[in-house]
C-alpha cells in the first residue's frame, strides 16, 4: 500500500482518540462540578466509556502512523517534535484507560483530582503532538 | 441514560488497592509502548531491506562520473559525519533505508541530499556543499 494511503489513514484515525480523550476529561470534570448522584454517575459513566474508546482509538492511529513513517520512532525536525509528544500521550492514555477499567465501584463512579490532572496532561500532550502533526502535513 | 451502562461503569470490583491499580495502569502503558516499539523495529527492518528510491528517467541519459578510490574515501568521511547516524555506519540502513545498490542518478542523489524527503529525511542544503555531495556520491557508488 502506498505511503499516501497510510497518510490518509493516519489523518482519518488520529482525530478519534484526540476528540474522545478531550471529551472524557470534560465529562469527568463536569461530573465533579455538578451535584446530584444521577448527574454525576451519568457524566462519569460517559467519561469512562469515552476514555476507553479513546484508548482503543489510539491503536489504529499509532499503527497507521508507524507504517507511514516506516517504523521511525522519533525521526528528525518536525517529525521528532510530533513524536516527542505523541508517545508519552499514547502511554498515558493507555495507562489512564487501564486505571479506569481496574477501578472498583467507589472510585469508578467518581474521577479523583489526580486522575483528572493526568487526563489534562494527556490532553496537553495530544494537543501539542497534534499541532506538530499539522505542521508535518500543512507546514511545508 | 440507560442504567445498565451506568452500572457497568461503576460496578464494584474485587478489592484492588489504589497502589495495585496504579501499578497495573503503569504496566499497561509500558506494554503499549513496548508493542509500538516492536512494530517499529519490524517496520524499520523492512524499510532497511528495500530502498524506496526508484530509478528515475534522468538516470537513463546521465553518464555517471566514475568514482576514484580517493574520492570515495573522502566521501566516506562525509558519510560518517552526516549520514551514518540514520543509515548506519556500513550504509545497510537503520532509521533510514539501505543505501547499497542505489538505482538513481547522481542528480537525483544530490537533490535528495539538498532538499531532504518530507517527513523522512532532513535537508542538508546548509551542511553539505556541492563538492561534499560529489564525494558522498562517489562513496555511495563505491559500495554498490
Amino acid at each position: 500500500m502506498s505511503q499516501e494511503i497510510w497518510a490518509k489513514l493516519h489523518g482519518a484515525t488520529v482525530h478519534f482518540p484526540i476528540a474522545l480523550v478531550l471529551c472524557s476529561g470534560a465529562l469527568d470534570t463536569s461530573g465533579r462540578l455538578f451535584p446530584g448522584p444521577a448527574n454525576r454517575w451519568g457524566l462519569h459513566a460517559a467519561g469512562y466509556w469515552t476514555m476507553l474508546l479513546g484508548a482503543a482509538g489510539t491503536v489504529p492511529a499509532v499503527v497507521s502512523g508507524l507504517v507511514l513513517s516506516r517504523g521511525v520512532l522519533l525521526g528528525h525536525d518536525t517529525l521528532r517534535q510530533h513524536h516527542l509528544y505523541a508517545w508519552p500521550a499514547f502511554a498515558l492514555i493507555a495507562g489512564l484507560a487501564a486505571w479506569r477499567v481496574l477501578g472498583n465501584g467507589a472510585s469508578a463512579r467518581r474521577a479523583p483530582a489526580g486522575y483528572l490532572a493526568f487526563v489534562a496532561l494527556a490532553s496537553v500532550l495530544v494537543a501539542i503532538s497534534g499541532y506538530w502533526g499539522g505542521e508535518l502535513t500543512l507546514g511545508h | 441514560m440507560d442504567t445498565r451502562i451506568v452500572e457497568s461503569a461503576v460496578r464494584p470490583r474485587s478489592g484492588r488497592t489504589q497502589a495495585t491499580r496504579a501499578i497495573w495502569a503503569f504496566l499497561v502503558a509500558a506494554v503499549a509502548l513496548g508493542l509500538a516499539y516492536g512494530l517499529s523495529r519490524g517496520l524499520r527492518r523492512a524499510a532497511a531491506r528495500t530502498s524506496h528510491q526508484q530509478e528515475t528517467p534522468e538516470d537513463w541519459f546521465e553518464v555517471r562520473v566514475p568514482a576514484s578510490p580517493a574520492l570515495a574515501a573522502q566521501g566516506r568521511a562525509v558519510y560518517l559525519n552526516s549520514c551514518a547516524h540514520c543509515h548506519a555506519a556500513d550504509a545497510t540502513g537503520d532509521e533510514g533505508p539501505d543505501l547499497h545498490g542505489l538505482e538513481v542518478s547522481d542528480r537525483y542523489l544530490a537533490r535528495v541530499v539538498t532538499r531532504g524527503i518530507k517527513g523522512e529525511m532532513p535537508s542538508f542544503r546548509k551542511k553539505l556543499g556541492e563538492d561534499e555531495i560529489r564525494r558522498l556520491t562517489a562513496y555511495l557508488r563505491s559500495i554498490d
